[in-house]
């Protein structure tokens, strides 16, 4: 991980990588408090099926935390990502299962709606938060019309991933959400794209000054969260078995959570892959434990927005420090 | 004395074609004409002193060479390019003063975002950091920058070598604009970028030096151009002029004696209250203070981005130092960022300061904001009316309405931050007359221009230079020259 070069501290650091590094870094360390805290109370959990079973929940979180995070990268924030991936199962537990081609197309049609609402909020100037709220609304209703009620399964090769279990007796949830997120990280930290993406949130003027074209780049940061997207909507449904487009209406608010707590911003710039993974995954294992310590599945969401405002307050603080 | 070449000096080999051809160049801004017939030509293995105070078209004419700019007739020829494409004029690059650089990513993300074509597409973070690392020791061979360095967490001096040499990265480079390079950069660094340039000039390359230190522009350029009012009013071999020269040429005018004199007691006014006071120091390093009595225009002059929207900011905020009286008003000069409301009519727009004092425990009287709307609209003659849309009022007519609001208000200081850019001459004058009657009614007007000409309306007028107080102007002593010769003040100690 990025954030494990922080533990040989040295002076020649490059400046301002500490202050960028820490959130995501102090975020791991809740993760980790948070499984061993998990695994005190339910010792069961230290197995492959243990852990596979608290970790599959997550994956499709984790991977539109992905998607989240390229958006914020680029100063945008998603509101139609809960709704998208609901539609995304949709159209996997059905066109995909029973037309594979069709489905196919469905999906890479998806991707590039998506493509299309970045260049209406660049061309036509439209606020990203209303370019997808309104979008969210469209993904709502194509998927009642592909699955009007919770149903559909998911095809056979997905089944198969669901069962299976790497050597190792390492998780499979574990090896999916490591793998998306280093893509992730490659595309936006690695690439000259992400160069761009990264740029565009950060000072689009630089960008234009470069001979960059906004529309492009923005059309290209939207096709990859629609990607994304897709990958959360396939995973999600190997998780619940069919497609229910309101199976995670949640997620819009909580990937933007998660993206804050691996240190993303909302003016954009910044592309935190691993530490909205450990984002992600805190969210998730936060429903486990305050199950596992029998808390009202109602009080919930309460608690998780407490520790998350608590979590924000301790980072402000940590920066003022650090910089 | 003053050479005024229209060929060019001998010293330039002649015959040949000169790299940057600008013919009677003219670009308008709405009402304002920033270039009005612009000619110049600068040669490969020169280096072109570009100078003007405020608003003389600098900026723009640097626009329009590296081609983020159009012009509206007259013709730019460079290297035989007279359309530049999208990216600017081949060989072209400028490193600017500000806002080329994005601050999240690091140097040497921002040297390949800046220099990709010629920057391997595989491996290109080892070549981009080495390009970054090699211009920035070649050229600033003390500096502390490394390539993985986020630009955010780099200070201002810092950022402006990395933003030079990201200027200097470019393969086909043939002519360097350099816009106020050495604004924030510290005494040895200065020298190291001018021993650049002068190697660059060395190996044929043309550099064009915009700068308002002029002690600077002589030492290193080849040939000086003198702008005013948007076009080149006379250019200047460098080596047979001196800073007085370039004065005049400015409209400056030299024969000041004092330097410093931002202490001197004011005789006229101290009757009268006191309302206003900022701590400053002098150029010279002397404590002052700005004093504004009840009842005074206050000018801040000088060269834009001089401290003088600082001096604004801390009296709009009552930082601990200052002393401001009681209900401040404050008109910005950027309207569409933070002057009107869009969605609002004339009458919500400007009433907004004024609401409390209209209220009546805390419910709006609606009567008394109709008076107070259509007293104001008849006052300064909006055009459209009370409840016309704000945003299909022209630009002047928008600015009467954000003036307006401030002096609807009951504040008793006003602070302007040059509010009268791009406002037509007429509105200007009936704006002045305002500023006026509503000073003898007993407030007190702290206005910051940078078109020196208004600061005539002013009782009193500071000059400032670098953030600090350069000289007190009174009343007719206020004059265009004066303000240019107090705002290069440096320069003219050294001569002094």
């Amino acid at each position: 991980m990025s954030t494990a070069i922080l533990d040989h501290v040295g002076f020649n650091l490059p400046k301002g990588y500490a202050r960028r590094a820490l959130p995501g870094f102090l975020t791991l360390i809740a993760m980790v408090l948070i499984l061993l805290v998990c695994g005190t109370i339910q010792p069961r959990i230290w197995s492959q099926n243990g852990l596979t079973l608290i970790m599959s929940p997550i994956v499709a979180l984790a991977i539109a935390s992905m998607a989240q995070m390229v958006m914020m990268s680029i100063g945008d924030i998603d509101l139609g990502i809960g709704f998208f991936v609901g539609m995304i199962t949709t159209i996997v537990a059905t066109l995909l299962r029973e037309t594979p081609m069709l489905g196919v197309l469905a999906l890479a049609g998806s991707v590039l709606a998506y493509a299309l609402l970045g260049a209406l909020v660049q061309l036509r100037s439209v606020p990203s938060l209303i370019a997808t709220l309104g979008a969210s609304f469209v993904w709502l209703g194509l998927g009642l019309f592909v699955l009007p009620v919770p149903g559909g399964a998911a095809p056979d090769w997905l089944f198969k991933y669901a069962f299976w279990k790497p050597p190792l007796s390492i998780p499979a949830p574990v090896v999916t959400m490591v793998v998306a997120t280093a893509l992730t990280w490659f595309v936006t930290r690695r690439t000259g794209l992400g160069v761009k993406f990264r740029s565009l949130g950060s000072n689009p003027v630089a960008l234009m000054r470069s001979g960059g074209s906004l529309v492009v780049t923005r059309m290209l940061a939207y096709g990859t969260v629609g990607i994304l997207g897709v990958l959360s909507g396939i995973t999600l449904t190997a998780e619940i078995g069919g497609g229910d487009v309101n199976a995670v209406p949640g997620y819009t608010l909580t990937t933007v959570a998660a993206v804050i707590l691996g240190g993303g911003m909302f003016t954009g710039g910044r592309a935190v892959a691993w530490g909205t993974l450990a984002g992600a995954v805190t969210l998730g294992l936060l429903t486990v434990l305050l199950t596992l310590l029998n808390l009202s599945s109602n009080l919930q969401p309460a608690v998780q927005g407490f520790i998350v405002i608590a979590v924000l307050a301790g980072r402000l603080v940590v920066e003022r420090m650090t910089r | 004395m003053l050479t005024h070449t229209s060929a060019t000096t001998p010293a330039i080999a002649a015959g040949r074609e000169p790299l940057v051809q600008v013919r009677r160049a003219v670009k308008t801004y709405g009402p304002t004409k920033a270039l009005s017939g612009v000619t110049l030509d600068v040669h490969a293995g020169e280096v072109f002193g570009v100078v003007g105070h405020n608003g003389a078209g600098k900026s723009t004419l640097m626009r329009v060479l590296s081609g983020l700019d159009a012009i509206d007739s007259g013709s730019v020829q460079i290297g035989g390019v007279s359309t530049p494409s999208e990216r600017g004029f081949p060989g072209v690059r400028m490193a600017y003063q500000e806002g080329s650089l994005a601050l999240e990513l690091t140097v040497y993300e921002n040297i390949y975002l800046s220099s990709k074509s010629w920057i391997p597409d595989r491996r290109w973070h080892g070549a981009a950091s080495r390009r970054a690392m090699a211009r920035l020791d070649e050229i600033f061979p003390d500096h502390v920058v490394g390539p993985a360095d986020y630009v955010d967490d780099l200070t201002l001096a810092d950022r402006q070598m990395v933003e030079i040499s990201r200027a200097t990265i470019a393969d086909d480079l043939r002519l360097l604009i350099l816009d106020e390079p050495t604004e924030s950069l510290s005494g040895s660094a200065v020298d190291h970028l001018y021993d650049y340039v002068r190697k660059l000039r060395a190996s044929g390359h043309a550099i064009i030096l915009v700068s308002h230190r002029l002690r600077e522009v002589l030492s290193v350029c080849d040939r000086v151009a003198v702008m005013k009012d948007g076009a080149v009013v006379s250019t200047h071999a460098a080596g047979s002029v001196t800073e007085q020269d370039l004065f005049l040429a400015m409209g400056g005018e030299v024969a000041i004696q004092k330097t410093g004199n931002g202490a001197r007691p004011t005789a006229t006014d101290s009757s009268r209250p006191v309302c206003v006071k900022v701590p400053m120091t002098t150029v010279d390093g002397a404590a002052t203070q700005i004093v504004a009595h009840k009842g005074e225009v206050i000018g801040l002059a000088g060269i834009a981005g001089q401290g003088q929207e600082q001096v604004l900011d801390r009296l709009w905020r009552r930082n601990g130092d200052v002393q401001a009286s009681a209900a401040l008003a404050y008109v910005p000069g950027d309207r569409q960022r933070s002057g009107i409301l869009p969605l609002w009519d004339v009458a919500r727009n400007l009433t907004i300061a004024a609401l409390p004092s209209l209220s009546k425990n805390g419910i709006r009287q609606t009567e008394k904001e109709n008076a107070l709307v259509a007293e104001w609209v008849e006052r300064l003659k909006i055009r459209g009316g009370a409840s016309a849309a704000i945003t299909g009022l022209s630009g002047g007519n928008q600015q009467k309405v954000i003036v307006a609001r401030a002096f609807a208000s009951d504040a008793d200081t006003i602070l302007l931050d040059d509010p009268f850019r791009g406002v037509d001459v007429h509105t200007k004058a009936e704006l002045y007359q305002l500023i006026k009657s509503e000073a003898q009614k007993g407030r007190t007007i702290i206005w910051y221009s940078s078109e020196n000409s208004e600061m005539q309306h002013c009782d009193r007028a500071f000059v400032l230079r670098a953030g600090r107080v350069a000289g007190e102007l009174h009343g007719r002593d206020i004059s265009d020259e004066r303000i240019i010769s107090l705002s290069f003040a440096e320069a003219r100690e050294a001569h002094a």
